[in-house]
């Protein structure tokens, strides 16, 4: 659906993006980065809004910005920053989106009713949207990216500016569409969690760069000589046995130990430990590496490797190998 | 609240592909017809429409009588007699009606649109800059028909009707052309330039105020010049666009003595630096650079 080789896109001195290559073919991806990473211009480039320096992007076939028009009738985007049209209703401006899109207004008309619902704009899609909240906005944002029944959703940034329980519920909505729905989602954001929520792989972008790209499943791999537990009774003897035979522990806010394992024992003694000290171990699991533990990795070796470079000025092609 | 379970449904219907450009006409006429403060200058528009009618339907069956005093009146009074003056006089006289309706429905288009970030949004759909340029700009220009070729055909239409023959026919089937001629001439140059300054300030009391400013230095300027060459008075766009008026009507009673190639010159000059203005504005708005 989206294949993306060596491009390059510059604004002025500054470079953007550096030499991106990935491919999405279906499925939740999601696209993380620090702010300034380059994740709105790689959105931008694929939807044919920035010039290209170097390199291709192909989306469903076609080359872009060439099939710009094509490629667009087949997605959604939703952007970044706050959209209004402050003297219309959402009725009126999602109808006009989908007259835009090629429908008929009767269609639109239609459609439009149909997202809104969908997003949970309900009655008030009858006000103008100048008074709309930021959460009504941004639900707006997201029906206008809906309206035309795209086959790829661009989101970026789609919860920001909402609360816990507005962002729970965008984020259920986006997931269904991806997992339900069978749309290719790639999901612009620097909120991890919301990653984690939609997404089944994600690609990580630095300065300009691809750092990380993979399945979320396999980035969170088992930490080796880590497990979490959960106890019942006697849990202080239990953790004074646990300590005298050479392992440490460090209590959650969710009331899960952390145990790290030493490398002369395995888990088995976990439970001979708590067998003997009359202790129940209710939940025992590997310890996995947190996405945000990945990201923080990705992002500083690539600042490593980034710092080396410019100690020792080396081609572009090393560097990326 | 729905007792059924509200779910995402898709759309199996068909997307036009041509044509684009004519959502955004449509739309922003819904938008301006319900504007209040449009159409109280909508109707502002018709009171000379309304004269017009009257003096053609007066001239037309009352004057036929060569016994009626009215018949005696049209024939002392020049402004009365129905001729391609009249049509000249009703073009030129709708001009600032045109002008402001043009900067009440045109001055917030772009920068509106640029303000709300609306931009990346329209251009996420099937358009590109050049839909949404003849978008609105077409807006613009059917509300400059609407006050002046549509009315001024109408009451061509109206004198043959009520005057039949083949001396009526003979005297203004040369007509419509002068008409379109002109009200384009009158009306291009507004829309562009109204849209012009949308694109150029950043909101639309700014766009409205600009364009009257560049308007009054535009006239002052021509008129200034005017003490130094007569034929300079061409760099006033309005003078401009009355003397390529009466060149294409044919009056006899020029006002201002300039040359009518120089005024059309100027008034495509005008045109196309504003054209240029709003395409640059609008394309970077689709391709950052």
């Amino acid at each position: 659906m989206i294949e993306i080789r060596e491009l390059k896109i510059s604004y002025g001195d500054t470079h953007a993006l550096q030499g991106v290559d990935f491919s999405i073919d279906a499925g939740a991806v999601g696209l993380l980065g620090p702010n300034g990473a380059g994740k709105s211009t790689l959105l931008k480039a694929l939807m044919g809004f920035v010039r290209i320096d170097s390199g291709t992007v192909t989306m469903f076939g076609k080359q872009m910005p060439k099939h710009a028009l094509d490629v667009r009738r087949k997605l959604g985007y939703m952007p970044e920053r706050e959209i209004v049209k402050p003297k219309e209703s959402a009725v009126s401006f999602l109808t006009f989106c989908g007259c835009l899109s090629g429908m008929t207004r009767v269609d639109a008309m239609e459609r439009a009713h149909e997202v809104l619902n969908y997003v949970g704009v309900d009655e008030n899609r009858y006000r103008k949207m100048e008074t709309y909240s930021t959460g009504m906005c941004q639900r707006v944002k997201f029906a206008q990216a809906l309206i035309h029944d795209p086959q790829l959703l661009l989101l970026d940034e789609p919860t920001s500016g909402l609360d816990p329980e507005g962002r729970i519920e965008m984020l259920d909505l986006i997931e269904e569409l991806g997992r339900k729905r069978k749309i290719t989602i790639l999901l612009s954001t620097h909120l991890l969690p919301d990653v984690e929520h939609v997404c089944d792989r994600v690609v990580m972008i630095n300065k300009g760069r691809i750092v990380v790209d993979g399945p979320i499943e396999e980035l969170t791999t088992a930490r080796e000589g880590c497990v979490e537990v959960r106890v019942r009774d006697n849990e202080q003897a239990f953790l004074d046995a646990l300590v005298r035979a050479g392992f440490t522990w460090r209590r959650l806010q969710t009331g899960t130990i952390n145990l790290t394992v030493p490398k002369s024992t395995n888990g088995k003694t976990v439970f001979e430990i708590a067998r003997a000290c009359g202790t129940q171990v209710r939940h025992y699991r590997a310890v996995r590496q947190s996405l945000e533990e990945v990201f923080i990795g990705a992002v500083s070796e690539r600042d490593h490797v980034g710092a080396a470079q410019h100690s020792n000025p080396q081609p572009e092609t090393s560097m990326a190998k | 609240m729905p007792i059924y379970h509200q779910t995402y449904r898709t759309f199996d219907g068909t997307l036009r592909t041509r044509h684009r450009w004519w959502a955004i006409v449509k739309h922003e006429f819904r938008v301006l017809f319900k504007s209040r403060p449009f159409l109280v200058m909508f109707l502002m528009g018709y009171p000379q429409v309304l004269l017009r009618v009257l003096q053609i339907v007066a001239v037309d069956t009352l004057a036929s009588n060569k016994n009626n005093q009215i018949t005696q009146l049209v024939q002392q009074v020049m402004a009365l007699k129905i001729t391609e003056g009249m049509f000249f006089d009703f073009i030129r006289l709708q001009a600032p009606i045109v002008f402001l309706a043009t900067i009440l429905a045109g001055s917030g288009m772009i920068c509106d649109d640029l303000r709300h970030n609306l931009m990346d949004v329209y251009f996420s759909k099937a358009i590109t800059w050049r839909d949404y340029v003849i978008g609105k700009f077409m807006t613009l220009v059917v509300i400059g028909m609407i006050f002046t070729a549509i009315p001024a055909l109408f009451l061509l239409g109206l004198h043959n009707l009520l005057a039949p023959g083949m001396e009526t026919i003979r005297a203004t089937y040369w007509l419509p052309l002068p008409i379109l001629a002109f009200s384009t001439l009158l009306v291009v140059p507004c829309a562009l330039g109204v849209l012009a300054s949308s694109a150029l300030f950043s909101s639309e009391r700014y766009a409205a105020i600009g364009v009257f400013m560049v308007l009054s230095a535009n006239l002052i300027i021509g008129k200034s010049l005017d003490r130094a060459n007569e034929q300079l008075q061409v760099l006033a766009v309005p003078l401009a666009l009355n003397r390529v008026g009466e060149k294409l009507f044919q009056t006899r009673r020029p006002m201002v003595d300039i040359s009518w190639e120089w005024s059309v010159f100027i008034l495509v000059l005008v045109c196309l630096l504003a054209f240029w203005a709003v395409c640059r504005k609008v394309k970077r708005a689709e391709v950052a650079t």
